[in-house]
């Protein structure tokens, strides 16, 4: 267990239930958005230990609603509820509950413009020993481009926790991303204040501004202070919002420091990079350099190895950051 | 009118109703100047009957919590869906003139923006699961309004169907009804050549439904079978209304020629003089 453990003003069971998993902590938050509220219900395909919906389902059986493996059927079901004045919380495996549903999550979520969160876990290529079939390193760039959708990517169990109550008062589509069954580096104190669009800066720095989002915000914190040992001042800010974008954070960014360079988890196109490079080629022309996946599918391996076989470990923020900095 | 049952009151009003619905159909259809004919015409008496006897709605305030909801899964029947609409008060008919036209809310398909409208369709094998979850949602909240779904034939080759098929009879959800405008036809030509749908009837038994044929052009079957629902107790309901595409049009009836085609005003007249000659 690690300090978090010692920091249980959240709630009691935190650190047990969460075990610093994104994907368990977003079934926490929903449990206790269920315990207060009746119109909160969770809808789950074949996912409940996936998201850590058990407990929803002992104390509230009628709000569990479970379509099997059925991920089409789920998001539609999602949006009929939303229709009637339910709150639902949609829980599915990131590469199945986008792509695979994707006409029915633009249709009936996002073109109908209902009140449904769609909480996805093992994004990226979290599940690396599980093949391709499995990765979700294009869902940023499906849901980013979706006009009414809210994208959120957590840094970690923390994250996860407050961003899904935070989607509680909030209007129209979300999409959470989350990570898999690998224990997460704590990248966020357990009891941070989130708010949908406003970045956190994590650590301020005047020579270069790393931008990071999900598990790639603990190697770009990991990187700065390795550069910091070579006399350069990093920025890191995690962008847990992809849209809306903190425009003032990136702008700031880009005028206070002398480069930017972006770290995600997800493909290079239409990602995170992609929506900070839109925005600054109109508004700051920046230098940048992107890290993320390139365009291939990831081979199996250890979770660590893959992603650092693929470009997305801390080293290779250094690297980026050096040539910016160079 | 004296010496007339109340039922075949309600069956004269009705059958008026849905030549209400195929003229004006034709009206919106003739704005456009294209599209979905046949579709749009084979479901009147289906719609005439759910809006002017089984639905319990409110007109004037569309968004009523406790409306029983209706989503036209089969979207591209949106002409005989706004004709219904207006019909029954949602909007003026004049806006049926307005249908395809720039800033419209009526468009090929159902929009959630429009009055009456209960879901953006069009995506085929999307209804059946919002419907499911509408259901879901009457139940969590203890209110008995209905949902009900109308499918299209061609419709039910879409796998999302049958998802939504095996959830609602998983659940029990006698509070939800799906109605197929089983008429035989879709945009590529007849569905048994396509992909045939037979024995449909025992599909849908098979995944835990009940299930009732009935003539779809019949006013007096329909209300029959609106009336007995649900079919049966802890069971969603399937009907399969053999209609026939492009009912009342002798030139549309039954090819997918008139799935979806140019509406000149030689066609508009033609179908308002087959439609007088009818009454």
């Amino acid at each position: 267990m690690n300090d978090a453990g010692k920091r249980t003003s959240v709630t009691p069971e935190w650190v047990d239930i969460a075990a610093n998993q994104s994907r368990l902590s977003f079934g926490l938050a929903v449990t206790e958005l269920a315990d207060r509220d009746d119109s909160i219900v969770a809808v789950a395909a074949d996912t409940l230990d996936l998201i850590g919906l058990r407990t929803l389902m002992e104390r509230h059986p009628e709000r569990l609603i479970d379509v099997g493996i059925a991920e089409q059927n789920a998001m539609g079901v999602a949006s009929g509820l939303a229709t009637t004045g339910m709150h639902p919380y949609l829980c599915g495996y990131a590469p199945f509950i986008t792509a695979r549903s994707m006409e029915q999550l633009r249709n009936d979520v996002d073109y109908a413009n209902q009140r449904v969160v769609i909480g996805a876990a093992c994004s990226g290529i979290s599940l690396a020993v599980s093949g391709g079939t499995h990765h979700a390193v294009e869902d940023i760039a499906l849901m980013r481009s979706l006009p009414n959708m809210t994208v959120i990517v957590v840094a970690d169990a923390h994250q996860g926790y407050h961003a899904t109550l935070a989607t509680r008062d909030h209007d129209g589509p979300v999409y959470i991303r989350l990570g898999g069954r690998a224990i997460e580096t704590p990248a966020t104190p357990v009891d941070a204040d989130y708010e949908i669009g406003r970045a956190d800066v994590l650590r301020e720095g005047r020579d270069v501004t790393v931008i990071a989002c999900g598990c790639m915000v603990p190697e770009a914190v990991s990187a700065a202070e390795t550069l910091e040992e070579q006399g350069l001042d990093v920025r890191v800010i995690n962008m847990h919002t992809i849209k809306p974008l903190d425009r003032d954070a990136v702008l700031a960014a880009a005028a206070e420091t002398g480069g930017i360079v972006t770290a995600e988890e997800h493909h290079l196109t239409g990602g995170l990079g992609g929506a900070v490079a839109e925005l600054l080629a109109e508004e700051y022309p920046t230098r940048m350099r992107f890290v993320g996946m390139p365009a291939e599918y990831a081979i199996v391996g250890p979770t660590d190895k893959v992603r650092d076989r693929y470009g997305m470990s801390a080293r290779h923020v250094v690297a980026a950051c050096r040539s910016l900095a160079g | 009118m004296p010496g007339m049952s109340n039922r075949e009151a309600v069956l004269q009003r009705l059958r008026s109703e849905a030549r209400d619905i195929r003229r004006n159909s034709w009206r919106a259809l003739r704005a456009a100047g294209a599209g979905h004919v046949g579709g749009a015409l084979s479901a009147a008496e289906l719609l005439a009957a759910l809006y002017f006897h089984y639905l319990r709605i409110r007109p004037d305030e569309p968004d009523w919590p406790d409306r029983d909801r209706f989503v036209l899964s089969k979207g591209h029947g949106n002409a005989a869906l706004a004709a219904v609409l207006a019909q029954a008060g949602f909007f003026e008919e004049s806006r049926l003139d307005e249908f395809y036209a720039y800033e419209s809310l009526l468009g090929m398909h159902p929009d959630i923006k429009c009055e009456g409208v209960e879901m953006s369709t069009g995506g085929l094998g999307h209804g059946l699961s919002v419907g499911v979850g509408m259901a879901l949602g009457a139940r969590l909240q203890k209110k008995d309004f209905r949902t009900v779904v109308m499918i299209g034939d061609g419709e039910l080759q879409e796998g999302s169907n049958w998802e939504a098929a095996m959830a609602a009879a998983h659940m029990s959800l006698s509070n939800l009804t799906a109605i197929v405008d089983y008429n035989k036809v879709q945009q590529s030509g007849h569905v048994r050549d396509r992909m045939a749908l037979e024995p449909l009837a025992d599909k849908w038994r098979a995944f835990g439904w009940a299930v009732r044929e009935i003539d779809g052009h019949d006013v007096g079957e329909i209300v029959d079978v609106l009336d007995a629902l649900p079919l049966e107790q802890d069971k969603p309901s399937f009907v399969i209304a053999h209609t026939v595409k492009g009912k009342g049009a002798s030139f549309a009836e039954d090819t997918y020629l008139w799935h979806n085609n140019a509406v000149t005003d030689e066609v508009y007249a033609q179908a308002l003089a087959e439609l007088e000659a009818q009454a």
